[in-house]
């Protein structure tokens, strides 16, 4: 009977995520079909002639996440460092418990915050560069480098303290200093867990919504010449996340080919999301285990 | 120069770390200042008025606790079945049980705004709901589930070998063993992963925009079919979108504090408990 019911629960829970998944491919096969690798390559969003190539987008998602990641993460494993290395036991199980309060705290306060104060301190910094608004990529990248930094400090965290101490005594019985210790034993061997960190760190980036979708702006069709110029970062753009939270979802319903080029941006989603953090976790476990 | 090294590095680990906290402290203290202000019992205690500018929260209150309520009554039965699967009937370290746990790792990092999303088109559109709370229910209730069940898998993996022996010694079933021992040592699990999972819920907002949640004009449900409530994230989202007039401005600061005290916490709930795992983990 046991058995028997947490047999039937679990697979009922199983078949609702795959269910997603199935879903999300059916629906987007219509712009697929009509679009084929358009839909990703080119940068022509617009619905009313019926043209979908969400390049725009990918280019936004990818953009802000590496701008999040670039600022979290040399500031994120520096304090992994400092916590797992240098804090007390006791001090670094408040900073613990502090870092998991904060990972709490809704992506709709910071969306609050990231209006009311980083989209004018962004303005006001870079008012000699003369973007239109404080609503530009570069905010948005600003705000989720700070939403990730828990993940990324308390993972890494985490990948540092299960190296064993038996490495570090012996390191430090060898005469190397404790900075030593660190840089060419404990980082090295903590490797595949700090990857873990940086990748489940991007994977939150990449799908992080509401916060985005207030201060990126939600410009449609906007991608530099150059995929390297930093012009654009000033600019308005969109990502996957905001164009799925905005009113063109409710919009589109109705009609087949846009709602299957607004899946099509979920499924896009979900694989790189997916991919990321399956990769993460993997890293992740091997990491513990050995 | 190996002096200065160990010095410098212990000063940017240190350093980092300090302004980590400081950013996140002052994140804290800026919404405190500003929120505390608009914190009365008439704000707590009465509906909405004109449109967000005045009057209270308690209908967003309700909402937001009727939404992660049910979704925490869906998701913890299917949780504990799931972790029972994997730990006890599946065998716990053969090839599908460790894909079975990857799978929830890897569920972990789906976004929010996708299961809102497989909740429009499946209940708010085909089984045409329209938007109700049971709707948002279900989806945060996706949202929660791989987190508890990773949060109970790992708890039930930290059984003492010697309980399971000495149960299996005194001759009980598999079924007696999940009953008399593996349930009641993993509750510890299911209550820390259960209000790690709500405190994120509560604040979610992307899972409930197209399926759960309206601005205005909603008070307690009374059926399924269209009837959604309003819930505190978002009400937050629509007042932040009109941030430019000036008497949104309390109500608003308000809002997000009473958010984050109701997410601080049910996540400071669960510390005492993990702390205690912890201890016996190295005993």
């Amino acid at each position: 009977m046991t058995r028997f019911f947490s047999w039937l629960f679990s697979l009922l829970a199983l078949a609702a995520f795959f269910a997603l998944l199935l879903l999300f491919v059916w629906q987007s096969l219509p712009v697929l079909r009509a679009e084929g690798g358009s839909y990703v390559t080119e940068n022509r969003w617009f619905f009313r002639q019926h043209q979908f190539g969400a390049a725009a987008m990918i280019y936004g998602s990818v953009v802000v996440s590496i701008i999040a990641l670039m600022i979290a993460v040399p500031l994120g494993l520096g304090a992994a460092i400092g916590t797992a290395e240098y804090l007390p036991a006791r001090l670094r199980w408040v900073a613990k418990a502090f870092m998991e309060l904060l990972a709490g705290i809704p992506s709709v306060v910071y969306g609050l915050l990231g209006i009311l104060l980083l989209r004018n301190w962004v303005y006001d910094g870079f008012v000699a560069f003369e973007p239109l608004s404080g609503d530009t990529l570069l905010t948005a990248g600003l705000l989720l480098s700070i939403m990730v930094l828990p993940t990324i400090v308390t993972l890494g965290d985490d990948a540092l303290r299960a190296v064993s101490a038996k490495q570090r005594h012996a390191a430090r019985g060898l005469g190397l200093t404790h900075a030593e210790t660190i840089l060419f034993i404990t980082l090295p061997q903590a490797g595949k867990g700090l990857w873990a960190a940086i990748l489940l760190g991007f994977g939150r980036a990449m799908g992080e919504t509401i916060a985005v979708f207030l201060v990126v702006g939600r410009q449609d069709n906007q991608l530099p010449e150059n995929l390297f110029s930093l012009s654009m970062l000033l600019e308005a753009g969109q990502t996957l996340t905001s164009k799925l939270g905005g009113a063109e979802t409710n919009i589109a319903y109705g009609d087949p080919l846009h709602w299957a080029a607004i899946t099509g941006l979920a499924l896009l989603l979900l694989l790189i999301t997916g991919l990321v953090t399956w990769l993460g976790s993997v890293f992740r476990r091997r990491s513990q285990d050995a | 120069m190996r002096k200065l090294i160990n010095y410098l590095l212990a000063a940017a680990a240190l350093g980092s770390m300090s302004v980590v906290i400081l950013i996140l402290g002052g994140l804290i203290i800026v919404i405190a200042q500003k929120g505390l202000p608009a914190i009365s019992w008439s704000f707590l205690s009465s509906g909405m008025k004109q449109a967000g500018a005045s009057g209270g929260i308690i209908w967003h209150l309700v909402g937001t606790l009727l939404l992660i309520t049910t979704a925490w009554l869906i998701t913890s039965p299917l949780s504990l079945s799931l972790a029972l699967l994997q730990q006890v009937w599946l065998d716990k370290k053969g090839r599908w049980s460790q894909a079975l746990r990857l799978f929830f790792y890897t569920c972990n990092g789906v976004p929010s705004i996708v299961f809102g999303l497989f909740g429009f088109m499946i209940f708010v559109q085909y089984f045409n709901w329209g938007k109700s709370w049971l709707v948002g229910g279900i989806v945060l209730a996706m949202s929660m589930l791989p987190t508890v069940t990773l949060a109970i898998m790992e708890r039930m993996e930290a059984i003492p070998a010697k309980y399971l022996e000495a149960s299996a010694a005194l001759g009980l079933s598999k079924t007696q063993v999940v009953w008399s021992v593996i349930l009641p040592q993993s509750l510890t699990g299911l209550a820390t992963g259960s209000l790690l999972a709500l405190a994120r819920a509560a604040g979610e907002t992307a899972p409930i925009m197209f399926t759960a949640t309206i601005f205005a004009g909603a008070t307690f449900p009374d059926g399924i079919r269209e009837n959604p409530v309003l819930t505190l994230p978002y009400h937050i989202f629509i007042l932040a979108q009109d941030s430019f007039d000036p008497a949104m401005g309390p109500q608003l600061w308000g809002s997000a504090l009473v958010l984050i005290a109701l997410v601080a916490t049910l996540s400071l709930l669960a510390l005492p408990l993990r702390l205690i795992m912890h201890e016996e983990s190295h005993d």
